[in-house]
Order: structure tokens, then C-alpha cells, then sequence
């Protein structure tokens, strides 16, 4: 009984490792941050462009949702594939803008997807970021 | 006039001098707005006063009022202005997508339905609320201004298309959510878009065939604002005097202007004996002002335009040079008022900045400028000889105003926030007692501007802002107030939990009505506004203005809810920083235990 439960448990985790490529990310995660607002610069350039365009009129300062989703709770569902065709086509039927006419959002979109990232996974704190000193 | 003599030339002019309005095409909605049966303006009447006559609901029963029957528009999203009463037809809006409703008052069945096919790409250009504040009726026409810019006639009988005309453009971030006007043969329509960098105007079509008849931009050459350097008048060391050459060009930096906001959302209104129409314009664009030194002339400025012509009679401007986002389109109320113990053509104005304005409508002079909350602290006062309000450097967020503020400074405590003491939500006037009953926002803010680069069509704001509740205050959000225009005091105040973001009536029956964003609907005594005589639970939190109207001999008072707008959204922001202890009363996550999104009209009549 014991023997078979362990097996069990090895194949979940083999099973999830396998289909969910979160795993390997989370080894090797889209930013970098220390005390959960010292980031690298390439995080520091998508925060200040969630900044300039204004997202959190919809999504919340914090990430969290108003009028549009938690982004929170959609950068834990979102492949990077459908965050970049959301965020470059919108969705305009349901409120959300295309940014693809945006140089500022063309140019940091890594870093977007970086800053929104680690705020879903609690790493980055809200608020003011600043650069991390390397 | 070839055939005509000069000597009958001469009493058909004076005819018309004397009576202005009734000579010429649109008698219609003076003659409507006159027989307090209807309500035929989203104000109810020309001066925005959103005062009836009607006294079957008084002080004495109104506790007995109940609901009479109750309408859906089938949409979520915030639900702003109100419906029109005419005869025994009920016209009623939605938001997005902007659906038209006219309602038979006898059966309440639904005569006909006009629903608009828009892009749904103009949504996200309207972010975040996709409101609409109502329609407006002339002459057998209903006129409908769409979000998408396109402003519409429509046959009142029927609801078909009579014409259709593009009033801006989207892809630029041009979007329209204020109600159209319909003053004499032309109907009046603005634009949104501040926060995209649009350059705002007044535009006037005929009501006969959409055809534009004029256009006034806020900022730019004189042409554009069709301003006359000489004739023009403004505010100059304790006098009027005219604004001289290129009084906008000056003000700001290169083609700054261009991009420079002043959009024009708001309600206006018009006074039929001197021909001109009254409006605000809004905010300069960007929120960050460190990237736009000067006054920037005409943002947030109070405006007389002649009717017909569109000229600018006078200007004054409130907030030179905005660091606040005190966007200046909040309704211009005329009245003739004692102003300091003289009796006075005035025109009386709460602005987001605070601050209420009394001028003398014919003439321009700013005549009062005082705070109708005590909390508001970004100006210590308005200085009536410059007309300039004094800022308090603590709570500037321009470099060019305090040396150590600027970009990616946060400036703190400032109060009102953003919203402003008041937004569009208008306010109304009591001929009784010649009191204005003002709804308003108990809100402060901190602000940290930034740089933004301009492109076309996308956000162009520039600040990041965190609002709370009025510290040091009673924890709520709002105040309904009764002001007195002729001294600039605050003579009664009522605390309200939220934001007071809806229009009241106040009526001969001595009553005042509103609404509450937990979805109250409520009645005050209009000599004592803390006595509270009816209260009624609707679906959704209201930010609809209050009607009332009159049916087969029955008074009714009628109110959208539907919670949304920048009320909904503006309280989120609220919730920034918990941790900061300023205000953390739980904002809009408790408005979240009273009420969810949901469009329905509730009509209440006495049993």
C-alpha cells in the first residue's frame, strides 16, 4: 500500500514537471528582485511602462483588478504566447486596448511580462520599484 | 432683404430684440421646459438649476413615497444622467452601447428601441466607464451622442435615423460621453479625451439637418477658439479687459497645444435674454506638468460663447498651469442671485479644484471664489484681484512650481484628490431660498507625475495617483452640501458614507432628492438637509442625476442606478496603500458589501 502511494506521488510530480513548463520557469524566473522592489533594469523598464500607459485604470494599482481582470490571477493562467497577442492585439471587446501602436510597449514587452510575472508570483512587492544594483 | 423697406425693416429688428429665442426656430424646448409636467433637459431647463415647480411630493408626505414600476436597460457599467419626460413619453439611455429606450408613460411598454452599431475598439479608448449622460429633445428629435463620437438625430415617433454626423475621431483617443444640448435651431456637443491628448472644442449642428454650423477649440490660434483679441474680455487686475493676441499660443510651450487637452464633457447651459452659452473646459494634457511650462491657456477655464456665432464673449480661467488633474467641466448653474447684497445676473460654478465661482454672466467678473469643503488645501485662496488662486507650494507636483517637486516626486496629502470636491455630478438651485445644493467628493490624493511620450490614439497621462478619504475628517467620502453663492459659505453639510455622485432635484415641495453609491435613493428636507425623509434601497449604486415629471395629474421622481464611472473606479484607487494609515476606511472594497454593477430605472410615485 505504502509502496504504491509513493509511486503514485512520483508519477503526479513526473506528470506535472512534464506538462507544466510554469516548473522549469520558476527555476529560472522572467526577472530579477531583491527585497521586492529592487529590480533588475529590464523589469524597471516594464514597470514604468505598465506606469506610462496608464494599465492600473483598469487593472488596479496593485495589480489587482477593477474593471479589468486581477493580473495577478491571469499571469498565473496566461501562456506567454496569449500575454503577448492580449497585450499587443487587446481585447476590445471587452475593454482592453491593442498596444501594438505603442513604441514603449513593443520595445519592453519582456519586461512587462517580467514585472506582471513577478507580482503574480508575490516575489515583487506593489508599488515603487527601483534599479538593482548589480 | 432686397424688397423689404428699411422702414418695416426696422420693427422686425426690434421685434426680435425683444424677444430673443421665441422669433426663431426652437421655441420648442423653451415652451417644453416652461410646464413643469415635463422634464425636457437633462436639467430640466436652459440654466441647469435642476429645479421643478412640481410640490404634489412635498416635505409632509414624501416619507409614503414607493416605487411605481421599475426598468432595466439591460446593461452593465455605469449608468450617468438621467431620463427625459415629454407629454406622455419617456426617453430613456444606457452606456455603451449606447441603447435609446422610448417608453409610453401610460402602459410602460416600450414604444421603440434604438441600439447603435460602434466599434467596440472605441471601449478601451474610454477607459475605464463606458457612461453616457443622456439624451436630449427638440423639435420632434431625439439627439443622441454616441461614444464613438458619432452624434445622431432620430425621430422621436418612430426612433429612426434621421441624420448621423462624426464629431471626432477615435483612433486619436476622441470619444464623447457628455450629453448633447439643443439651445435655438442648433444642438451642442463636446469631446472626450484629455487623458489622450485630444484638443478640445464646442461644436454647434442644426438641428435640421446635422450640418456643423460651428467650431470653438479650447487652445490654439485665435481663429481656432474663435476668440477676438480685442473684444474677447477676461479678468485683468480686479477688471475685465481683453485677452489681446494669441492669448493661448503664449502660454505654452511650441505646438504643445496641439495635444493640450481642455476637453469639453460637461453640462452647458444658456441664457436665452443675453444669447450666450456657458461651459468648462478641462484639463491641459499631460497629468505630468513639469512637461508643459506656462499657464496653458484656455485649459480649465470658464467660457461665454455667443450662441449663434460661436464667438467668445468672455473667459476666465481657474486653474492656470493644472497639477492636480482639477479637469474644469463641471456644470455652469445661471441664476440672479444676491451676490454681497446685490442683486445679480450670476452664473455659479463648483469646480473640481474646490473652489465655488460666482461671475457676473453677462460681464465676466469673478465676483466670489471660495471652498465649499474645508479640507481643500492646494490653494490657500483665490486672489481676487489676479483671479489666480495662491498654491501652496507643500502640495505643488510641478518643477515649475516648487523647485523640489517634479517628476517622480510624490507629493502628498493634497486635498480634494483628483475627482476633484466635485465632478460632473451636477448640482441644483433653489429659487425658494436661492441656495444651491451641491453633491461632492470627500476625497484627498497623493500624486506622483512622470514623463509620457505622446502617440496618437494611445494614454497620454502621466501621474500615478492614490486617493483616500479626507483625512482628519468624518471617514466618509462625500458630503451633500447647501452653499450660499451671494457670501461663499458652506451653510449646511450632511456626511455621506461615499461620494454623493448624483444630480439632485430640488422641488417646490420643499424636498431635495438624490442618490447615494450604496444605491439610496433619498429625500432631504431642502431647509434642513440632515433631516432625512424618505430612503429607498435600489439595484446598484446610483451616479444617474434625479428627474421628476408629472403623468395624468401624478407627480413622479425618477433616478438610474447602475454603478460605475470614475466613482466606482476612482474609489478603487483609494485602496493603494493600506499601509500608509491616511485614510485606509476600506473605500471601494466595502462600497463592494452594498451593491454590483447593473443598469435599471426606478420611477416612485405617492401611493
Amino acid at each position: 500500500m505504502r509502496t504504491e502511494k509513493n509511486r503514485l506521488r512520483v508519477a503526479v510530480l513526473l506528470a506535472a514537471a512534464l506538462s507544466l513548463p510554469g516548473i522549469a520557469q520558476a527555476e529560472d524566473p522572467p526577472y530579477k528582485v531583491v527585497d521586492g522592489n529592487k529590480v533588475d533594469t529590464r523589469t524597471l523598464d516594464g514597470w514604468r511602462t505598465w506606469r506610462a500607459l496608464a494599465c492600473e485604470r483598469c487593472h488596479g494599482p496593485q495589480q489587482q483588478g477593477m474593471v479589468g481582470p486581477s493580473l495577478i490571477d491571469a499571469l498565473k493562467r496566461l501562456s506567454r504566447e496569449e500575454f503577448n497577442k492580449t497585450v499587443l492585439e487587446g481585447r476590445p471587446e471587452k475593454g482592453m486596448p491593442n498596444f501594438n501602436g505603442s513604441e514603449q510597449v513593443t520595445k519592453n514587452l519582456d519586461g512587462l511580462y517580467g514585472f506582471l510575472k513577478g507580482r503574480s508570483d508575490g516575489a515583487i512587492k506593489p508599488g515603487r520599484l527601483e534599479e538593482l544594483k548589480e | 432683404m432686397s424688397g423689404i423697406s428699411t422702414q418695416i425693416k426696422l420693427p422686425i429688428a426690434l421685434a426680435l430684440a425683444c424677444l430673443p429665442g421665441l422669433a426663431l426656430a426652437n421655441a420648442d424646448v423653451a415652451k417644453l421646459t416652461k410646464d413643469p409636467n415635463n422634464w425636457a433637459m437633462q436639467a430640466g431647463d436652459f440654466a441647469n438649476q435642476r429645479y421643478s415647480e412640481l410640490k404634489q411630493i412635498n416635505k409632509d408626505n414624501v416619507k409614503n413615497l414607493r416605487p411605481a414600476w421599475t426598468f432595466s436597460t439591460g446593461v452593465l457599467r455605469g449608468h450617468e444622467g438621467g431620463p427625459l419626460v415629454i407629454g406622455n413619453t419617456l426617453y430613456v439611455h444606457s452606456p455603451f452601447p449606447n441603447k435609446v429606450f422610448s417608453i409610453d408613460l401610460e402602459t410602460q411598454k416600450i414604444n421603440w428601441k434604438y441600439e447603435p452599431k460602434q466599434d467596440p475598439s472605441v471601449i478601451p479608448v474610454m477607459c475605464c466607464d463606458t457612461v453616457n449622460r443622456g439624451v436630449a429633445y427638440a423639435e420632434g428629435k431625439i439627439f443622441l451622442q454616441q461614444a464613438d463620437t458619432n452624434l445622431v438625430a432620430l425621430d422621436a415617433k418612430t426612433g429612426k435615423e434621421l441624420w448621423k454626423v462624426k464629431n471626432g475621431d477615435p483612433k486619436a483617443g476622441g470619444t464623447n460621453t457628455n450629453a448633447p444640448h439643443v439651445f435655438k435651431d442648433k444642438v451642442f456637443t463636446g469631446i472626450s479625451g484629455g487623458e489622450f491628448g485630444v484638443r478640445g472644442y464646442i461644436a454647434a449642428y442644426n438641428i435640421s439637418d446635422g450640418k456643423l454650423a460651428w467650431k470653438g477649440y479650447s487652445m490654439g490660434p485665435d481663429s481656432e477658439m474663435l476668440m477676438d483679441p480685442d473684444k474677447t474680455m477676461t479678468w485683468t487686475d480686479g477688471k475685465m479687459a481683453p485677452v489681446g493676441k494669441d492669448s493661448s499660443l503664449k502660454t505654452w510651450q511650441g505646438d504643445q497645444w496641439k495635444i493640450g487637452g481642455g476637453t469639453t464633457w460637461g453640462w452647458y447651459s444658456y441664457d436665452p435674454a443675453l444669447n450666450l452659452m456657458y461651459y468648462g473646459s478641462g484639463n491641459p494634457s499631460t497629468w505630468n506638468p513639469t512637461q508643459r511650462p506656462g499657464d496653458n491657456k484656455w485649459s480649465m477655464t470658464l467660457w461665454a460663447r455667443d450662441v449663434d456665432t460661436g464667438k467668445v464673449a468672455w473667459v476666465y480661467q481657474m486653474t492656470p498651469h493644472d497639477e492636480w488633474d482639477y479637469d474644469g467641466v463641471n456644470e455652469v448653474i445661471l441664476a440672479d442671485i444676491d451676490v454681497k447684497g446685490k442683486k445679480t445676473p450670476a452664473l455659479v460654478h463648483f469646480d473640481r479644484n474646490g473652489f465655488g465661482y460666482t461671475l457676473n454672466r453677462k460681464t465676466g467678473e469673478l465676483l466670489v471664489a471660495e471652498k465649499f469643503d474645508p479640507k481643500v488645501n492646494w490653494a490657500t485662496h483665490v486672489d481676487m484681484k489676479t483671479g489666480r488662486p495662491k498654491v501652496d507650494p507643500k502640495f505643488a507636483t510641478s518643477k515649475h512650481t516648487a523647485a523640489d517637486r517634479g517628476p517622480d516626486i510624490n507629493s502628498k496629502g493634497i486635498c480634494p484628490a483628483a475627482l476633484g470636491t466635485k465632478d460632473q455630478q451636477p448640482a441644483a438651485f433653489n429659487p425658494k431660498n436661492g441656495k444651491f445644493y451641491v453633491p461632492t467628493n470627500h476625497v484627498c490624493m497623493d500624486y506622483e507625475p512622470f514623463k509620457v511620450e505622446y502617440t496618437a490614439g494611445q494614454p497620454y497621462v502621466g501621474a500615478t495617483l492614490s486617493m483616500y478619504p479626507a483625512p482628519g475628517s468624518h471617514g466618509g467620502m462625500g458630503n451633500f452640501i447647501v452653499w450660499n453663492a451671494g457670501t461663499g459659505k458652506i451653510e449646511q453639510t450632511k456626511a455621506e458614507k461615499f461620494s454623493v455622485w448624483s444630480g439632485p432635484v430640488v422641488t417646490a415641495g420643499g424636498i431635495a432628492c438624490y442618490g447615494t453609491l450604496e444605491g439610496h435613493f433619498k429625500c432631504v428636507d431642502a431647509d434642513n438637509i440632515n433631516k432625512e425623509l424618505y430612503k429607498f434601497k435600489t439595484p446598484s449604486g446610483i451616479i444617474g442625476n434625479v428627474a421628476t415629471w408629472s403623468h395624468k395629474g401624478k407627480q413622479y421622481m425618477g433616478v438610474l442606478s447602475g454603478i460605475g464611472g470614475w466613482a466606482g473606479i476612482g474609489m478603487a484607487a483609494g485602496l493603494e496603500k493600506d499601509t500608509d494609515g491616511l485614510g485606509a476606511v476600506g473605500g471601494y472594497r466595502d462600497l463592494k458589501n452594498y451593491t454590483e454593477l447593473g443598469g435599471v430605472m426606478t420611477v416612485f410615485s405617492l401611493p
